[in-house]
C-alpha cells in the first residue's frame, strides 16, 4: 500500500487497512481505519523523553513505568529483551521462570498473534505483564506512528508481522540509546525463525535464537532443559509410523457442513485406551473410534473431526480391557490395518452421506433392543482432523525402561514419560537428566505430534518431587485438574479492606452511608449456624420463630461476600477464574483470600456480621406465605457442628429459645423434605468416604463412610428452599441473564446397559425414566431381600448414568428446560455458599440488583459475558470435584498400605478379560484382570448375561456376573510404570 | 415545456440538416465530454463515479458474494436508483430491465466461477444522483468502468471439489485479488449501451436534453465484443415531451445505427479504458 497517512491533529494520524475476510466460505473486502499516535511511552525508567507523555489511562491510573534502568547483564552489557511470537508460544514456561527473562518488551503484534493462536498462553502472558514482578511490558507498536508498518505488496501477513516486530526492536534501540539513556542498553531480539533472524541482522539488530540466548545466561545449565524441543528434532524417530495427514481446513469445514464429516469431542474409554467415542449430534449414539490408526494422534477430549469408515468395518464396542502396558508391546488386535484402504482412492461426498444414513439406521436398530449380533454393530469412524487440542501441562513420570542404565554421558537422550492420566499416550521428551528424574513426579508439556512419529513429543517443565511424597502428589493432582493453587497475587490482596482483620460492622448505623441504611438490623434474632465440625468458613446461618398468627418466621442468612468482592476488581476476576474452592483430603484451595473466607465474611458466632438474608413467613405445613430478601446485619448466637446441634435438639432438658427455634427448623425441614420427595426428588448415592488424618503426623489413619444426621438434612433443606426462592426472584428481574442451575433428565441411552443388566441378572428389574418421580419409585423397588446393600449399589450405578447439573444464564434455555431433575424443582440456583462458589457471588449481585440495593454490574447483565462466566465455573466445578475424588483415591491408597484385608465387594462391570469390583467399605473400585482370576484360555465371556466363566487359579470352575457379591483381598501396590499407588483387588 | 415553439422549430431545423448541426457543435458520433473516477468506494470490489458536462452524475458500486452455483439462478444482479423516482416507477423498472438483460446476455460468466460448486455473484448497484437527458448511457458507462476495475479475492483452496467438497478459502491479502480481466485471461470489456436519437435521416449519438425534445424517435443499441449486439430497441428518450415530432422508425435507421455503433463505439470504449489507465486514484479514502 502506498503511504496514505493523513494527519488529523498533532500527534494523531489515520491510515487505513484493506484485507479480505474469508469466513464460512465467504470472501469480504474489509476496510478499517487505523489511528496512529506519537505519544505512546516506552515504559523504560532509563528514558528521559517519555516522561511528559505519561497520561492517566481511562480508569484514572498512571501507568507504571517498569523496565529497569539497570537491567540484567548479558556478557557484560545491560539488555532489554524483545521476544517473537513463536518464543512466547513454545517457551512460556521459560518466560515465567524466575531465573531468566526480566525486562521484556512484548510488541502488541506478538500479543495479538499469541491471542489468536492459543488463548490459555495469551492469558498467562497477560498475567505475567499484570503481575509486574518480571517487568514485562506491552508496547502498542501497531498504534505508534514510529513503529507501524503497512503490508507491502505480495507480503504475507506473517512476514509483515515479523517486520513489525523487528521495527519495534530498532525503534527501541534508537529511542533508548540516542542521547537518552545514560548507560547503553542493548536490545536483544529473541527469535527462533532463521529467516527472520537473518533479516534482523541485515537491519543491524542484535538477535539470538532461544537456545543461543539461554546458553549465554549464567544459569544455562539449569535452564537448558526447559527449552522446548522446537529446534531439537527427533529425527531418529522419523518414519517409525505413518499416520494419515489431517484434512485441510477448507475440506473439514465443507465436510462438516454437508454432513459427510462429523465434529465432536473425543472421549477415550477408561478401560481401553485404544477405543474412543465421539458424540455427534447427528447420531443418537456416539461413533466408535478404534485403534491407533483411526485415533490418528488425537488426545482424549480433543475437539476432532471424524469420517465414517466403510460399513464392513463397523463393529460392536470392544468388551476387552486394554491399558497402555510397557514400552514396546503396542500390538493390539483391534489395530486393523485399514489405513491403506481408506487413504487410497477418493470417496465422494455423496457416498459418505449415504453411509451416514446407513449409520443412523444401524443405531436405530441397535437401540430398538434387538440383540441380534448383526444389529449390535456400531458405526466406526476415524479422526481426520483436530480442531482444538486439549493439550495442557501433564504430570507423569519417566518410564524406567526407556532410560538405559549404562548411559552416563551428558548428552540429551530421548525417553518416554508415562502420564498419570491413563487414557493418554506416552510422551517422548529429550533430557540430559533422565536418570536423576527417575522416580520423580514431573510436569511436561506436549509440543507436537508429527504424522511420521509414533508418539507425541514434548518437553520437561519441572519436577514436583518424589513419587508418593504428599507435596508432589497433591501438586500433581491439582495440576492434573487445572486447579489454580498459587497464592493470591498482590494486586488481588490489595482489594481487601484496609483494616484487615480489624474490620468491624460500624457501630453507628446512621453514618451517612446510603447502602448501610438499606441494611436491616437483625441482631435481635436468635441466629445460629450448623456446619461440619471444625468448619472455618461459615457461609450460612438460620433462625426461626413462631409468629402470633400461628405461622412461623424462618430466616436463612448468607455471608455477604459481595460487600467485599465488588464487581470488576482484581479480586473479583481472581474469584471468577478460580470459580470454586477445592476441597482435598488434607488441604483446601480457597476461591477467595483467607481473610474474607474465614474471617470477615464467615458468619462466626458472637460477633456482628453482614449477611444477605432470605426471610419467609411459612404456615405450619411449610407453605410459603410471603418471602423477603434483604441485606442485613446479624449476630450468630452459636456455631454448632451437626452432631452438637443434633444433641442439643434431642436433649429434652434444653428448653431455651435457641433450642426451641432449632426444633422448629427441624420440624419444618422434615416437611420440606417430604414435599420434595413426593414431587419425585431423587435420592441417589455415591460411595462417599472420609479419610481420617492423624492430627500429629498428618498421615491418613482410617477411612470411613460419611454419616448423615438429621441436622445435615435440616441445613440442606433450608438451603434448597432459599436457593429456589432466590432463583425465582432473580429470574423475575433478569429474565435473560439470571444465573441459574439446571439438571437435565438423563437420556434413555445412558440407562440402557444398566437396565439390560438389571433385567438379565435381577429378574426383570427395571429403572423407568418417564420422569424423576418414576425414576425415584423404580429405584426404591430395586431391592434384593438377601442383600441390603443392593439398593445402594443400584443407586450408585444410576448416579453414573445421570447428566451433570450445570450453571446457565436464563436466556439460554426455555423455562421448561430450567428444570432440576434431581431435586424435582422447576427452577434452581446456588445462593448459599458465596465464600466457596463464584456462582453464588453472581447470584448475590443479581439479587441485590433485584431488590434495588445496588446497581448490577454490566458483566452480569450481558448475555455473552454471562456465557463466559458460566462456561468457566462449570468447568472449574467439574475439575474441583475430580480433584477432590482423586485426592481421596490417593489417600485411600495410602491407608491401604497398612490396612490390607479381605472385604466384601460387588461386581459392577464385566469384560471378556476382567471384572470391575466396587468395595463399599472403602469406596474403592478396582479392575481384576482375567490373568489374575485364573486361566485365560478356557474363559468364556457370556455377553448377553454379563457373566464370565473361567477356571480359577485352583482349577475350580467359577462363574461371576454383574451384581455378584464377592470377597476380595485388598492390597496396596505401586504401579511401576505410572508410579501410581492403587488398591489392588484379588478375588478370593 | 422546456423549449418555446420557436426554439423547438429552430433546433429541429438545424438537426434535420444533413449533416445535422448540433447545438454544442458535436459530430453525430460524438458523446458529450465526461469525467470519471474509479475504485473510490473503499469497501466495494469495484466502483466508478461518472459526471457529464450537463451535471448528470452516476455512482456504481460492484460487490461480490460467494454463492453455490446450483442454488443461484443469476450471478449478476443490477439495481438502479434514480433520484426523484420511485423504485417501482416505470422509468426505473425499464432502466433496470434493460441493464439486466444487457449484462445477462453479454457477460463472461466463466470469470465468476470459483470451483465446480461455488461462484461469485456480483451485485451492481447504480445511483443516478442527477440527470437531465435519458440516463441509460451514463449508467452503462459507469457500470463499464466499475466492472472493469472490479477485483475479486483470490481463492486459495482446492478448485476441484466435484467429489469431495471443500469450503472455499481466500487469500487475506487484498493485493492478491484479481480483476475480471485477469481472471478470464483475456481483454475483458463489459457491454455498454449507447443511446441514439433519430431525426430525419440522421442518427445522433448521446442526445442532450434539448435534442431529445425534438427527436423523431430514439434507439438503444448494445455494444459488446467489438460489435453491436442485442438488446436493441427503440424508445422515447424525451421524458416530458408531448411528442409532437414523434414518428415511426425506418428499417434503414436500424441498419445505419448498427453500422455507426460498429464503427464508432470501439473508440468510446477505448476512451473509457484510457480514462481508467490515467486515473491514478490509489483506491484510498483519502
Amino acid at each position: 500500500m502506498p503511504s496514505d497517512k493523513k494527519r488529523l491533529s498533532s500527534g494523531l494520524t489515520v491510515t487505513s487497512k484493506v484485507f479480505v475476510m474469508s469466513r464460512n466460505g465467504s470472501a469480504t473486502k474489509v476496510v478499517r481505519e487505523h489511528y496512529l499516535r506519537d505519544d505512546i511511552v516506552c515504559y523504560s525508567t532509563a528514558c528521559n523523553k517519555c516522561a511528559e507523555l505519561i497520561k492517566e489511562n481511562p480508569d484514572g491510573q498512571i501507568p507504571n513505568i517498569q523496565l529497569s534502568d539497570v537491567p540484567a547483564k548479558l556478557q557484560n552489557e545491560r539488555h532489554y529483551i524483545v521476544v517473537d511470537t513463536n518464543i512466547v508460544l513454545s517457551a512460556i514456561d521459560l518466560l515465567e521462570n524466575t531465573e531468566c527473562f526480566y525486562d521484556v518488551i512484548i510488541p502488541q503484534t506478538v500479543l495479538d498473534e499469541v491471542k489468536n493462536k492459543s488463548f490459555p498462553i495469551y492469558q498467562r502472558l497477560r498475567s505475567l505483564v499484570k503481575a509486574e514482578e518480571k517487568r514485562f511490558v506491552v508496547f502498542h507498536n501497531e498504534f505508534h506512528e514510529g513503529t507501524y508498518v503497512t503490508r507491502k505488496h505480495g507480503e504475507s501477513m506473517n512476514d509483515r508481522n515479523d517486520r513489525a516486530i523487528r521495527k519495534v526492536v530498532s525503534w527501541y534501540d534508537n529511542h533508548i540509546n540516542h542521547d537518552n539513556s545514560i548507560e547503553k542498553i542493548n536490545l536483544v531480539f529473541v527469535c527462533n525463525d532463521k529467516d527472520c533472524r537473518k533479516k534482523a541482522e541485515a537491519e543491524g539488530i542484535y538477535t539470538k535464537s532461544l537456545v543461543d540466548y539461554v546458553e549465554m545466561l549464567p544459569k544455562a545449565d539449569y535452564l537448558r532443559e526447559l527449552v522446548s524441543n522446537d529446534n531439537q528434532t527427533f529425527t531418529e524417530f522419523q518414519n517409525e509410523a505413518k499416520y494419515q495427514e489431517y484434512y485441510s481446513e477448507a475440506r473439514i469445514m465443507a465436510g462438516v457442513k454437508n454432513k459427510s464429516l462429523f465434529k465432536g469431542i473425543l472421549n477415550i474409554s477408561r478401560y481401553n485406551f485404544l477405543q474412543g467415542t465421539v458424540q455427534v449430534p447427528d447420531f443418537k449414539k456416539p461413533l466408535l473410534v478404534v485403534g491407533t490408526k483411526n485415533l490418528n494422534r488425537a488426545f482424549n477430549s480433543d475437539l476432532v473431526v471424524v469420517e465414517l469408515l466403510p460399513q464392513d468395518k463397523w463393529r460392536s464396542p470392544s468388551s476387552t480391557i486394554v491399558e497402555e502396558g510397557s514400552i514396546d508391546d503396542y500390538d493390539n488386535p483391534d489395530d486393523d490395518d485399514d489405513g491403506a484402504t481408506a487413504s487410497n482412492g477418493i470417496i465422494p461426498d455423496k457416498e459418505r452421506i449415504l453411509l451416514a444414513q446407513e449409520a443412523t439406521k444401524a443405531i436405530t436398530l441397535a437401540s430398538s433392543g434387538n440383540t441380534d449380533v448383526e444389529h449390535k454393530l456400531q458405526p466406526t469412524a476415524k479422526v481426520v482432523g483436530v480442531i482444538r487440542r486439549s493439550w495442557r501441562y501433564y504430570v507423569g513420570q519417566i518410564a524406567p525402561t526407556s532410560v538405559s542404565a549404562d548411559d552416563n554421558g551428558n548428552a540429551s537422550r530421548a525417553c518416554f514419560v508415562v502420564l498419570m492420566d491413563t487414557v493418554l499416550p506416552k510422551i517422548r521428551i529429550r533430557t540430559r537428566r533422565a536418570k536423576e528424574l527417575l522416580g520423580k513426579r514431573i510436569v511436561i508439556s506436549v509440543d507436537s505430534w508429527e504424522a511420521t512419529s509414533k508418539y507425541p513429543s514434548g518437553h520437561f517443565v519441572r519436577s514436583l518431587g518424589d513419587i508418593e511424597s504428599t507435596e508432589a502428589e497433591t501438586e500433581a493432582l491439582l495440576l492434573e485438574h487445572d486447579v489454580e493453587y498459587r497464592p493470591f497475587a498482590t494486586n488481588v490482596l490489595n482489594c481487601l479492606p484496609k483494616e484487615g482483620d480489624k474490620w468491624k460492622v460500624p457501630e453507628n448505623l446512621d453514618n451517612g452511608d446510603e447502602q448501610l441504611k438499606k441494611r436491616k438490623d437483625l441482631r435481635g434474632e436468635l441466629v445460629c449456624s450448623i456446619d461440619p465440625p471444625n468448619c472455618v468458613d461459615i457461609d450460612d446461618a438460620l433462625h426461626a420463630k413462631p409468629l402470633p398468627n400461628g405461622n412461623f418466621q424462618v430466616g436463612v442468612h448468607i455471608a455477604d461476600v459481595t460487600h467485599f468482592v465488588k464487581a470488576n476488581t482484581a479480586l473479583d476476576d481472581e474469584g471468577a477464574s478460580r470459580g470454586t474452592s477445592v476441597y482435598l483430603v488434607d488441604r483446601r484451595i480457597d476461591m477467595l483470600p483467607l481473610l474474607l473466607g474465614t474471617n470477615l465474611c464467615s458468619l462466626n458466632p458472637y460477633i456482628d456480621r453482614y449477611a444477605f438474608s432470605v426471610i419467609w413467613e411459612v404456615d405450619k405445613d411449610a407453605n410459603i406465605v410471603s418471602v423477603e430478601f434483604t441485606k442485613s446485619i446479624i449476630r450468630s448466637r452459636e456455631a454448632f457442628s451437626y452432631e452438637a446441634a443434633q444433641k442439643r435438639i434431642d436433649d429434652k432438658s434444653q428448653n431455651d429459645e435457641l433450642t426451641k427455634s432449632m426444633r422448629i427448623l427441624l420440624n419444618l425441614s422434615k416437611k420440606l423434605k417430604q414435599k420434595r420427595l413426593n414431587n419425585g426428588a431423587l435420592n441417589l448415592a455415591s460411595p462417599e468416604v472420609k479419610v481420617h488424618m492423624d492430627s500429629e503426623t498428618s498421615d491418613p489413619g482410617e477411612v470411613e463412610i460419611k454419616q448423615l444426621l438429621e441436622t445435615n438434612s435440616l441445613v440442606e433443606e433450608f438451603m434448597l428452599f432459599a436457593n429456589i426462592s432466590v432463583a425465582r426472584k432473580i429470574y423475575d428481574s433478569y429474565p435473560q441473564t439470571a444465573m441459574l442451575r439446571r439438571h437435565a433428565p438423563p437420556p434413555a441411552s445412558n440407562f440402557e446397559q444398566l437396565n439390560d443388566m438389571l433385567s438379565v441378572r435381577k429378574n426383570g428389574m427395571h429403572i423407568s425414566l418417564e420422569n424423576s418421580k418414576a425414576l425415584a419409585d423404580s429405584l426404591d423397588n430395586c431391592i434384593d431381600p438377601k442383600d441390603e446393600y443392593f439398593n445402594t449399589l443400584v443407586r450408585i450405578m444410576s448416579t453414573r448414568c445421570m447428566m451433570a447439573a450445570e450453571y446457565f444464564p436464563s436466556g439460554f434455555f426455555g423455562y421448561s428446560d430450567f428444570k432440576h431433575y434431581g431435586l424435582a424443582v422447576d427452577i434452581y440456583t446456588h445462593f448459599t455458599s458465596p465464600i466457596r462458589r463464584y456462582c453464588d457471588i453472581v447470584v448475590h449481585r443479581q439479587l441485590a440488583g433485584a431488590i434495588g440495593y445496588e446497581d448490577l454490574a454490566q458483566s452480569h447483565r450481558d448475555k455473552n459475558k454471562m456465557e463466559f462466566i458460566v462456561k468457566n465455573i462449570n468447568k472449574r466445578h467439574r475439575n474441583a470435584q475430580f480433584a477432590g475424588r482423586a485426592s481421596i483415591e490417593y489417600y485411600v491408597g495410602q491407608v491401604m498400605k497398612s490396612n490390607e484385608s479381605i472385604q466384601e465387594g460387588y461386581v459392577i462391570k464385566c469384560f471378556n478379560n476382567g471384572i470391575v469390583v466396587l468395595v463399599p467399605k472403602f469406596g474403592i473400585e478396582g479392575l481384576i484382570r482375567l490373568e489374575d482370576l485364573g486361566d485365560t484360555d478356557s474363559a468364556i465371556y457370556d455377553e448377553d448375561k454379563f457373566e464370565l466363566h473361567f477356571n480359577d487359579l485352583h482349577k475350580n470352575k467359577r462363574t461371576i456376573g454383574v451384581f455378584d457379591k464377592v470377597k476380595v483381598e485388598i492390597k496396596s501396590i505401586k504401579d511401576e510404570i505410572s508410579g501410581k499407588r492403587k488398591a489392588q483387588l484379588i478375588l478370593q | 415545456m422546456l423549449l418555446s415553439p420557436a426554439e423547438r422549430q429552430y433546433l429541429y431545423d438545424s438537426l434535420v440538416q444533413n449533416p445535422p448541426i448540433r447545438p454544442d457543435a458535436r459530430n453525430v458520433f460524438q458523446c458529450r465530454p465526461l469525467e470519471a473516477t474509479t475504485t473510490f468506494l473503499p469497501s466495494s470490489n469495484g466502483s466508478a463515479r461518472l459526471r457529464m458536462t450537463d451535471g448528470a452524475e452516476c455512482i456504481v458500486s460492484v460487490k461480490s458474494k460467494v454463492v453455490k452455483t446450483a442454488d443461484t439462478p443469476n450471478l449478476l444482479e443490477v439495481d438502479v436508483d434514480v433520484q426523484g423516482y420511485r423504485d417501482d416507477s416505470n422509468f426505473v423498472a425499464t432502466l433496470k430491465y434493460n441493464l439486466s438483460s444487457l449484462l445477462h446476455k453479454n457477460f463472461p460468466f466463466e470469470a465468476l466461477k470459483l470451483t465446480s460448486r461455488y461462484s461469485y455473484k456480483l451485485f451492481i448497484d447504480c445511483i443516478v444522483m442527477s440527470n437531465t437527458s435519458y440516463p441509460l448511457t451514463i449508467i452503462s458507462m459507469a457500470i463499464y468502468l466499475a466492472l472493469k476495475t472490479t477485483k475479486l479475492p483470490k481463492l486459495v483452496s482446492e478448485v476441484d471439489d466435484v467429489n469431495v467438497e471443500e469450503q472455499p478459502t481466500f487469500s487475506d491479502d487484498w493485493e492478491d485479488a484479481k480483476t475480471l480481466g485477469e481472471a478470464t485471461g483475456s481483454d475483458f470489456q463489459p457491454p455498454v449501451f449507447i443511446t441514439l436519437g433519430v431525426i430525419g435521416s440522421s442518427l445522433l449519438f448521446d442526445p442532450s436534453l434539448e435534442e431529445e425534445q425534438v427527436l423523431e424517435n430514439g434507439l438503444i443499441v448494445s455494444f459488446y465484443d467489438g460489435k453491436a449486439q442485442t438488446p436493441l430497441q427503440n424508445i422515447n428518450l424525451a421524458l416530458n415531451s408531448n411528442k409532437n415530432n414523434y414518428k415511426g422508425l425506418k428499417s434503414t435507421h436500424i441498419v445505419s445505427a448498427i453500422s455507426m455503433v460498429n464503427k464508432y463505439c470501439g473508440m468510446i470504449i477505448h476512451a473509457l479504458d484510457t480514462l481508467i489507465d490515467q486515473d491514478e486514484g490509489d483506491g484510498q479514502v483519502f
